[in-house]
């Protein structure tokens, strides 16, 4: 009950930030990339699984977002408004590497050189190391299978299941039907599950972990 | 029975948007065909996979934004530079043409010259002269002219003069003189009587001038005081402002501080995603 009137308060609150950010508040706008900023990112990462790009979809989606937030009509679509430029945002460049055939840096030096492992990371003091690294390497599995699958079941499983949008605001965000939305996300889950089992992950291999 | 739910109700029932009848519907269906449930049963599990990878952290870097001013081709560099020398050109032969310039070289001879060309007037270099002799000449006879002019005006002021003072010498008698000294007596008595009354205005206006001066000063004096005691409220009433002033600023910055504090909880509540939407799980 605490939580739901916490996050009405933040909702509220952002909702006063939206509509001085709409009449040119550059203040807002920048208070609203600081509030939006870890959202777009993650899902950009997600979609292109490196930090270079996602940062490059993201800066550009919210460049875009200060410059037509006057143009957005309704406050309460803000949300289904900002991840459609992101998409969009995430679609050029998508196109742009498509044609350039550039090697990402990351792809050179060795990262995980340079990055501490996963179980060197702070965690709880009481958390499994082993467990914390097995988790780790799940993640990246599991971003890996993500990245197999096609670009629009892509955007609709990561708006959905990471960003946590609603059906509704998943199809104005995409310009689509609800029901293209699901039958999406069906299939971007059939996929996957198919991708799951070729990696050998199953309810069976990795029910200890969860 | 040929109700077969498709995969957009699959869906929904998946994340729990399903509702009454719907709902029942489906989960007899899935009740009475086990390789659909393992179906819908494999996606839940694909769901809570997904559920393991966390977010990332990131900063938000600083966004800058330039005014998006549409630059036309003469605000450009090189537009200024073109602009520039097609207008000093411009004024250049504006200016050639308003002054008549004309640069020619003929045989040899560079020429340069404003308007047109204009034939000098040739000096004659040969005069008639005059002989000193003549000259000495001249001069002598305008000097003796000068001279006999001077003697006869000089001659003519002179017996003016006398005469009139011959007339002037002829026309007095003593009856003027005593009138003149009448007069003169009659003067000064008058001059004393006037003396008198301006020493008696005199004193009058001093006393008169004294006793205002006196009561402007009290006045004044009274004034002042007033002035002070009012200055001196004023400040004591400012005094108490500035205090009440440091208070409320105080008040603010704390209101301020609270609110930034506010913000970023706020903030970090809508960037974290409430990913507790109904997992359905096998009943």
């Amino acid at each position: 009950m605490h939580a739901e009137t916490l996050q009405d308060m933040a909702l509220m609150h952002s909702d006063t930030l939206i509509e001085r950010a709409r009449q040119g508040d550059k203040n807002a706008q920048g208070r609203l990339v600081q509030v939006w900023y870890k959202r777009i990112y993650n899902y950009c990462f997600k979609f292109f699984l490196d930090h270079d790009l996602a940062m490059e979809a993201s800066q550009k989606a919210f460049i875009s977002m200060c410059r037509n937030i006057e143009a957005l009509q309704d406050v309460g679509r803000f949300k289904s408004w900002l991840y459609k430029i992101a998409v969009n945002s995430c679609r050029e460049e998508a196109r742009k590497i498509k044609g350039a055939k550039a090697v990402s840096f990351d792809a050179v030096v060795n990262v995980e050189a340079e990055d501490s492992p996963g179980w060197e990371k702070t965690g709880r003091r009481n958390d499994n190391p082993e467990k914390h690294y097995q988790q780790q390497e799940l993640a990246d599995l599991l971003q890996q299978c993500l990245k197999e699958l096609s670009e629009e079941q892509r955007e609709v499983v990561i708006m959905k299941e990471y960003e946590g949008l609603k059906f509704r605001e998943i199809a104005e965000a995409l310009n689509i039907s609800e029901n293209t939305v699901k039958s999406r996300m069906y299939y971007g889950l059939d996929a996957l599950k198919r991708i799951l089992e070729k990696r050998n992950i199953t309810k069976e291999t990795v029910s200890y972990e969860l | 029975m040929n109700y077969k739910p498709d995969e957009i109700l699959l869906i929904s029932y998946l994340y729990g948007e399903l509702q009454g009848d719907e709902k029942r519907q489906v989960e007899r269906y899935l009740a009475e065909h086990p390789d659909a449930l393992k179906e819908v049963e494999s996606l839940a599990f694909v769901r809570k996979s997904l559920a393991n990878v966390p977010d990332k952290e990131v900063i938000a870097p600083p966004i800058v934004f330039d005014d998006r001013k549409t630059r036309y081709f003469w605000n450009t560099p090189f537009g200024r530079s073109l602009m520039g020398i097609a207008a000093s050109l411009t004024l250049i032969l504006l200016v050639g043409k308003l002054t008549g310039l004309n640069v020619s070289y003929t045989s040899n001879t560079l020429t340069v010259r404003f308007g047109d060309p204009k034939e000098l007037p040739v000096v004659d270099a040969v005069q008639p002269g005059l002989s000193a002799y003549a000259v000495q000449e001249m001069i002598d006879q305008s000097l003796k002219q000068n001279n006999d002019q001077l003697q006869v005006q000089w001659t003519e002021t002179q017996q003016k003069l006398d005469q009139s003072i011959r007339t002037n010498l002829a026309g007095r008698s003593d009856a003027d003189f005593n009138k003149l000294v009448q007069r003169v007596s009659v003067a000064s008595e008058d001059q004393i009587r006037q003396f008198a009354l301006t020493l008696q205005a005199e004193n009058a206006s001093m006393i008169k001038d004294y006793m205002t001066l006196n009561s402007t000063d009290q006045r004044k004096y009274m004034q002042e005081l007033l002035v002070d005691f009012a200055k001196y409220l004023e400040q004591q009433h400012r005094n108490d402002l500035q205090v009440l002033q440091a208070r409320l600023n105080n008040i603010e910055q704390d209101t301020d501080l609270f609110k930034h504090e506010t913000e970023q909880i706020l903030t970090s509540i809508i960037s974290s995603v409430d990913n507790t939407n109904s997992l359905v799980t096998k009943n």
